[in-house]
């Protein structure tokens, strides 16, 4: 761990109101429209920055790959043009929990396996990043996935305390960004109270995975749970909606947008979702999970099993933004647990 | 902009011609409201025949946009007479292309209705139960919606003036609800059919807070038993318990929000699967 700094409130309100002026900042920020829920957006000024939140429905991975977002630019002129729609201004992502962290590196090292994904590396380049640290609500289970106390990819770490934030410097970036800010030295009642804070966290998480991940991962590919995913599949929508909220989930779709009459148009690529029917829809009209039960099991299968042989890590951080926005009340906990449970019974 | 030279799928600048059946005209409405980009629409198509837009009309045509549902004999005639005229047949709302309010008077029996709406003089009126065109003729591009989005109009127009097929897209509201970074209407207490209805119209209504009504009908493989299960309490986390208890829908009530936009064909909620296989 590196340096450890306090920043007052009234210094963090200035400080971030000196890096806002400095550049686009993306941040935690209560929606306009709908008071009281918070979301990952560019800021304005430091009063919109909302450091103390549960979660948002869209995780900050947002700020390196938006859901739509356009490639390049064509036009079917004589000879045709392709422009790349790049960006390349630097930006400041805030507010970032420990769990969001972990999906930031999940994605770069799934999107560096080849063949390289290279607009993810490119946007992630561009940023310096701030994390926060989080109380936990009823749908999170980061304790057990040690994704908790992480701080991989963080330019500088808040711990809320009394007096402000107790401030991580965890690279030179994140030193960098300091000159904006008056800081003061930490001192042991500041440590002792963002360890409180730290315990406070594990303390209140009431939901987990009853098994470590490299467990779960050897039930999974036991599996032999057909009629339980057809019963997580009879109440389930194939709405997307626990990819279109995972931080881990990095499917995407692409398509052609065409202007009237094919002078032109440009290329998007878009989230996509493995619950959605059409995933595995390919050409010639085959659908390899074609049943609903099968496009369920798939995701248990993906995030706990091959991408933990695969990476050494569940990719699942814990942060219950699935069971959050399941509308047919499918929690990815209960369901893991059951798993877990049956497995176990049968053993 | 404009191409001046033909649209190569018909060899020539098209005609174009507007029909409405029952309906309120809503959609052929929306049309007019793109303004510019109609504009830009009429750079390759010649309009022939808009009752809404202009008094000219013409036998002759190459592309129909059809609107409304189809509720009398003559209508059933008059359908296919279009059919049998245009090279192409563009549904035009969810009247047209699927279902929508119309097919909600298929309740009740055709001589009961005649008296609701027409009294002493029920027995001058004709009506059969009301079906969309689709139901009826094939279409060769569908749009849904009441109305119908105009981004996705502007796409079918696009589709078929290059000669390319249009699939309507088949997954529910939930995904453009999600990718635009809306709240789910759920968490303010509001009861939203976006898991089970057809998305086109980039989440339009949960956009400003309101749910989804389901206007473009439900997508193909809709759980419907997860819906009913939803909206009755049986299934629900914190979230939802907390919105269908002040709701409190009764079996009746669930079937008519469901029913609203989804009566054709007939919609059997006891009927309905769960699987898609
Ligand atoms: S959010 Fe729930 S209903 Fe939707 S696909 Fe995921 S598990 Fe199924
Ligand atoms: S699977 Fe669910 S809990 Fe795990 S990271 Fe994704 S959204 Fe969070
Ligand atoms: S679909 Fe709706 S807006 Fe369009 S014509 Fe029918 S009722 Fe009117
Ligand atoms: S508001 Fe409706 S459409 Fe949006 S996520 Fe919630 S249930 Fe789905
Ligand atoms: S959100 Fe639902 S009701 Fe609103 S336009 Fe879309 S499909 Fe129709």
């Amino acid at each position: 761990m590196g340096r450890e700094l306090v920043m007052t409130r009234e210094g963090a309100q200035s400080f971030f109101g000196r890096l806002i002026e400095e550049g686009p900042v993306m941040g935690p920020r209560e929606r306009i429209s709908q008071p009281g829920f918070v979301m990952f957006d560019w800021l304005d000024s430091a009063g919109q920055l909302r450091l103390k939140y549960t979660t948002t429905t869209i995780p900050p991975k947002k700020a390196f790959f938006p859901p739509r977002q356009p490639l390049f630019e064509f036009e079917s002129s004589q000879p045709p043009t392709i422009t790349a729609v790049q960006e390349a201004t630097a930006f400041t992502l805030v507010g970032v929990h420990p769990c969001d962290l972990a999906a930031l590196e999940m994605l770069d090292d799934a999107y560096a396996q080849e063949p390289a994904e290279a607009c993810w590396p490119a946007a992630r380049a561009r940023a310096r990043v701030i994390g926060v640290d989080c109380l936990p609500d009823e749908y999170c289970f980061c304790f057990g996935f040690g994704t908790c106390y992480g701080r991989e990819g963080a330019d500088l770490f808040l711990t809320p305390i009394g007096r402000g934030y107790l401030v991580e410097v965890l690279t030179e970036a994140g030193g960098g960004m300091l000159r904006l800010s008056d800081v003061e030295d930490a001192t042991d009642a500041d440590r002792e109270q963002a360890a409180a804070f730290r315990r406070a966290k594990s303390e209140r998480m009431t939901a987990s995975i009853d098994a470590s991940p490299a467990e779960f991962a050897d039930i999974l590919e036991e599996d032999d749970f057909g009629e339980l995913w057809r019963e997580v599949a009879s109440r389930c929508y194939s709405c997307g909606s626990c990819n279109t909220t995972c931080p881990t989930c990095f499917c995407f779709d692409i398509k052609d947008e065409f202007d009237l009459g094919l002078t032109g148009g440009r290329r998007i690529r878009s989230w996509d979702s493995c619950q959605l029917q059409e995933f595995a829809l390919v050409a010639g009209g085959h659908n390899f999970r074609r049943i609903r039960w099968q496009r369920v099991r798939h995701r248990w299968h993906r995030k706990f099993l091959y991408l933990y042989r695969d990476f050494g890590r569940p990719y699942c951080t814990g942060c219950g933004r699935c069971s959050r926005a399941c509308t047919a009340d499918i929690n990815i906990v209960d369901v893991s647990n059951e798993i877990i449970g049956r497995a176990r019974g049968r053993a | 902009m404009s191409r001046e030279e033909p649209i190569p799928r018909f060899g020539h600048k098209p005609q174009v011609a507007f029909f409405d059946f029952a309906c309120c005209e809503g959609c052929q409405l929306s049309v007019l409201q793109l303004e510019e980009r109609l504009l830009e629409i009429l750079g390759h198509v010649d309009v022939v025949t808009w009752r809404e837009a202009m008094t000219e009309q013409s036998t002759e045509y190459d592309i129909a946009f059809c609107e409304g549902s189809v509720t009398t004999e003559e209508d059933v005639e008059r359908i296919k007479r279009i059919r049998e005229q245009a090279d192409v047949l563009v549904t035009l709302g969810s009247c047209a292309s699927g279902g929508c309010h119309n097919e909600l008077k298929n309740q009740w029996s055709m001589d009961e209705v005649r008296r609701v709406v027409y009294g002493d003089a029920a027995d001058t009126i004709s009506t059969i139960p009301s079906r969309p065109v689709t139901a009826v003729v094939d279409a060769d591009y569908r749009v849904f919606g009441c109305p119908v989005s105009l981004p996705e109009f502007m796409t079918v127009v696009n589709a078929m003036l290059t000669g390319q097929s249009h699939q309507p897209p088949n997954q529910p509201v939930c995904v453009e609800c999600k990718l635009n970074d809306y709240v789910c209407v759920y968490e303010m207490g509001k009861v939203c059919l976006g898991p089970v209805t057809r998305c086109g119209c980039n989440a339009i209504c949960t956009a400003y807070g309101d749910p989804c009504q389901g206007c473009r009908g439900l997508m193909d493989a809709a759980n419907i038993p997860a819906m009913l299960k939803a909206l009755k309490r049986e299934q629900a986390h914190a979230i939802m318990c907390a919105v269908v208890q002040r709701h409190e829908l009764s079996d009746d009530e669930i079937a008519a929000k469901l029913r609203i936009y989804n009566n054709w064909p007939e919609f059997d909620l006891k009927e309905a699967q769960p699987d898609d296989d």
